[in-house]
């Protein structure tokens, strides 16, 4: 051991005393708003030497916002900060990265070309280039290790997956000297198998005497992974409690203040086969072959589930389904239409099949254009809006607005707003408004409750289970295995680009996730 | 412990990202920055030389007030426009065409093949050299965008290299089998009466000008409300999302980069039908830059390039006669139009953020 003393031994009682320790940060009463809308109503947060602390609640609850304020990113109009029992003032980034506060936000602050000793450099310049560079080099390895990291720090960021560049983010606040280390929303964009790595990074940053902000909308994350948890609702909290003292339900009662509970609830009319999958295998564009063998039915009116730990070919099935990726063999039979193998997109979904894809801001939204034009383009495609000379756009306003309605959008002021400022629950909703405006007899589903908040994501499966009554075939395909339970009918498990078993609902979650893993 | 002691508030300014700015805001800070780029340019001027009043008198005076000089502010327009509409509709879809002097040099082309051989009858003649300007044109911008979308080629470098073959096979003709008879000078045989575009009777305007407004209107149907337009907008916006909606995004794309040729190549023809009255070394200079700065000031929007265009003619109008009577170099006009443009382009800053004085 180095003689040096580290800053937080300073309380020099070794590991952490949750129950008993005094808290090393503390905001008390603070209070924010934006013009007219009050975003954190009198918060008090407290923060304790080496727990996790999840902060939990409905997307627009305040988490981020009150996460800012201590980042230095936002200024409370009211309340107090004390660290370390010292009162503080906090108008900016460094001041808070003087008192050791760093954040990790959504939205990476990267710079793509650079490689990541050089991006963790940037925002720690000094001394010579050449000379900081090894020393940082150093200095991360360092860091990375006690945290069980893994990263190449000398190729470029854009190069690395989002989890690479999620970690290079947290080396940069480590680097940084932080041990206040907040996190927002660090798993909502990662797999699975990813997100359980990052849970246990986070752990050893505690035990290594640091105190972790865990905002999450995710009740298994805040129950197994944290110390204690605060759950916010409408800019204030609700209550900070101990995970062994609360039951799920009793967390959602909270988060949203009324009890959201989905139960499964099977197709009563499955019928004849609508799409047949035969022995269907693709290359990704750059030669490397990720569907090798996918077989499977999909009748009317049920809900097949495709489970599977993510990059299995997920993506690559999706894209196959809906005419975006050409096959290298096998077959796709559509009902009544035959071999629709070697269709275009756009006949596919004259064909009526419906797509929700993941990433709905690049593949399911034109964010620079208006709400209206978003709702309507499909429609204008199959000829319901005008004819080719001319457009008919108070048709296709009015359709708008009956739909916004019908699938409750909110936080739409008017029908010329650009679809880029809709929050992710109600883009979401934006996008099934279009896709069920066809009455579509396939619909394909990818992650359709990502980065959605329990209402919302309550909400699209309702409207999944209805478009199933109304006798559509539903393909879910998602990593979340609580959502492939709760609403597929027959369930198939994806891997290494073949659907490896098929199991009838209700089925034992514990044979999916084996077969979710197996090799072979 | 570092303590973190405020004794004073300090005001500072904060940049912020906005998200959404209304549109009449946004035309406000457009017009805005039109109006600083102008007021440097006046300072320039000044210290070159030119007094204020001589620049009012030159920049608004005699253009405005003499019909000689409004009409050749509408003459030079004509072509500006419609380079203006071939880069604003390729742009649209976001093919990034820099080749529109090779387009417009094959414009040229193909007119006076139709001139030089004497195709068709003599009523058919200008019609005819319309469509072959129209299809030359086209033709330039076949290769670039096949190139594209089969292989991923950067059109911006194929078409931008074009131009130089363009030329190239200008000089090739003029010096060679197209040279005239009766000067023997390096351009084609003066065009017949019929071949020229008819004067409209006021002063020297004449049909180019109601080519480029009927131009004008069809762009504006195709991209404002047509279906196609309509398809046009998310391929612009975003592309990827417009494939998996559906939107035959290569077709679309394919259409545009086409009548962008088919644009640029009706400019040749306009150029050298209407102004020139054959087809010279140097006819084309300059309309590649200034249609591509027309469309960026525009917004790509096809009634706004129509204002732009006049404004980019008065400016060169005016230029010639500071270059004759104030010894200024006609180097000063293009650079009063780039200032403009860089000051347009720092206003899209503005659009996107605000600055703010925070505690």
């Amino acid at each position: 051991m180095t003689e040096i003393p580290d800053r937080n031994d300073a309380s020099a009682d070794g590991g952490p005393d949750l129950n008993g320790s005094d808290p090393v940060l503390t905001m008390s009463g603070i209070t924010k708003s934006f013009g007219d809308f009050l975003a954190l109503d009198n918060v008090d947060f407290d923060l304790k030497k080496g727990e996790v602390h999840a902060l939990l609640g409905e997307n627009g609850a305040g988490k981020s916002s009150l996460m800012n304020v201590v980042a230095g990113l936002y200024a409370a109009d009211h309340g107090t900060i004390h660290v370390s029992g010292q009162p503080v003032s906090i108008k900016g980034p460094s001041d808070a990265q003087d008192l050791r506060i760093g954040m990790v936000h959504q939205h990476y602050k990267l710079v793509m070309p650079f490689s990541a000793v050089e991006n963790i450099l940037l925002s720690h310049p000094g001394g010579s280039y050449e000379q900081s560079l090894n020393q940082m080099r150093e200095d991360i390895a360092q860091k990375a290790e006690l945290i069980g990291f893994d990263v190449d720090t000398d190729k470029p960021v854009a190069s690395l997956s989002i989890a690479e560049q999620q970690r290079v983010e947290i080396l940069k606040v480590l680097v940084a000297g932080a041990n206040f280390i907040i996190l927002d929303e660090p798993t909502a964009v990662l797999t699975d198998e990813e997100g359980q790595r990052l849970l246990n990074a986070i752990r050893k940053l505690a035990d290594n005497g640091n105190s972790v902000v865990l905002v999450t909308h995710n009740l298994s994350e805040a129950l197994n992974h944290s110390d204690r948890i605060t759950v916010m609702r409408g800019g204030r909290v609700v209550d900070t409690v101990l995970p062994k003292d609360v039951t799920p339900p009793e967390l959602t009662r909270m988060i949203v203040g009324e009890t959201i509970s989905e139960t499964p609830e099977l197709s009563k009319v499955a019928g004849v086969p609508q799409l047949k999958v035969r022995e269907l295998q693709a290359s990704r564009t750059d030669g490397l072959a990720v569907i090798k063998n996918v077989n499977f039915d999909v009748r009317r009116g049920e809900i097949y589930g495709i489970a599977g730990v993510g990059g299995n070919g997920q993506g690559e099935l999706v894209e196959v389904l809906t005419g975006l990726l050409p096959v290298t063999s096998g077959n796709l039979y559509l009902h009544e239409k035959g071999d629709i193998t070697h269709s275009r997109a756009d006949e596919r979904r004259s064909f009526g099949i419906a797509c929700i894809p993941s990433d709905r801001q690049t593949y399911a939204l034109a964010g620079g254009l208006s709400v209206s034009d978003n709702f309507a383009i499909s429609g204008v495609l199959n000829g319901s809006y005008g004819s080719w000379s001319r457009i008919d756009r108070r048709k296709m306003q009015s359709a708008t607005d009956a739909a916004v309605k019908k699938f409750d959008v909110q936080g739409v002021r008017s029908r010329t707003q650009r679809a880029a400022l809709l929050s992710g629950g109600n883009a979401q909703k934006l996008v099934i408004a279009r896709e069920f405006s066809g009455q579509p007899g396939v619909v394909i589903a990818h992650s359709p409750n990502r980065g959605l908040d329990v209402r919302a994501s309550a909400a699209v499966h309702n409207h999944l289970k209805s478009a199933r009554d109304r006798g559509a075939a539903v393909i879910l395909l998602s990593e979340d295995l609580d959502e492939i339970m709760l609403l597929s009918d027959r369930i198939g498990v994806m891997n290494s680009g073949a659907i490896v078993a098929e199991f009838d609902a209700p089925a034992d979650r514990h044979a999916i996730g084996k077969a979710m893993v197996g090799h072979d | 412990m570092t303590d973190i002691a405020a004794p004073t508030r300090w005001k500072r300014l904060n940049l912020e990202i906005r998200d959404h700015m209304p549109f009449w805001q946004q035309s406000i800070a457009v017009a805005a920055a039109f109006a600083v780029g102008l007021i440097i340019s006046v300072v320039i001027l000044m210290i070159s030389g030119v007094g204020l009043a001589d620049l009012w008198n030159e920049f608004v005076v005699f253009i405005f007030t003499s019909p000689k000089n409004i009409s050749a502010v509408l003459v030079q327009a004509a072509p500006l426009i419609i380079v203006g509409l071939s880069a604003g509709i390729a742009f649209k879809a976001r093919f990034w065409n820099i080749g529109i002097e090779g387009q417009v040099i094959f414009g040229a082309i193909g007119a006076t093949l139709v001139a030089t051989y004497d195709i068709g009858p003599e009523f058919l003649r200008l019609p005819l050299m319309a469509i072959f300007a129209a299809a030359c044109g086209m033709l330039w911008m076949a290769l670039p965008v096949f190139l594209k979308l089969r292989l991923q080629v950067n059109e911006i470098i194929s078409t931008l290299l074009m131009n130089y073959i363009a030329f190239n096979f200008l000089l090739h003709l003029l010096y060679g089998p197209w040279q005239d008879p009766v000067s023997a000078f390096p351009h084609s045989e003066q065009f017949e009466s019929f071949e020229r575009l008819a004067p409209l009777g006021w002063q020297s305007l004449n049909y180019s000008l109601v080519i480029a407004i009927a131009l004008v209107a069809f762009c504006a149907w195709l991209l404002l409300s047509s279906r196609y337009g309509f398809l046009l907008n998310f391929v612009h916006s975003n592309a990827k999302m417009a494939r998996a909606v559906g939107i035959r995004v290569a077709l679309v794309t394919l259409f545009a980069a086409l009548a962008s040729g088919a644009l640029s190549g009706i400019a040749g023809f306009a150029i050298s039908a209407g102004i020139e009255s054959r087809m010279t070394q140097s006819f084309f200079i300059g309309f590649g830059f200034s249609g591509i700065l027309i469309a960026f000031l525009a917004r790509n929007n096809p009634l706004a390039i129509v204002l732009v265009a006049l404004f980019v003619s008065t400016l060169m109008i005016a230029g010639q006669s500071l270059q004759v009577f104030y010894q200024i170099p006609f180097a000063m006009v293009q650079l009063i139009q780039a200032i403009i443009v860089i000051c347009v382009a720092a206003s899209e800053f503005f659009i996107r953020h605000r600055i703010r004085w925070v505690e």
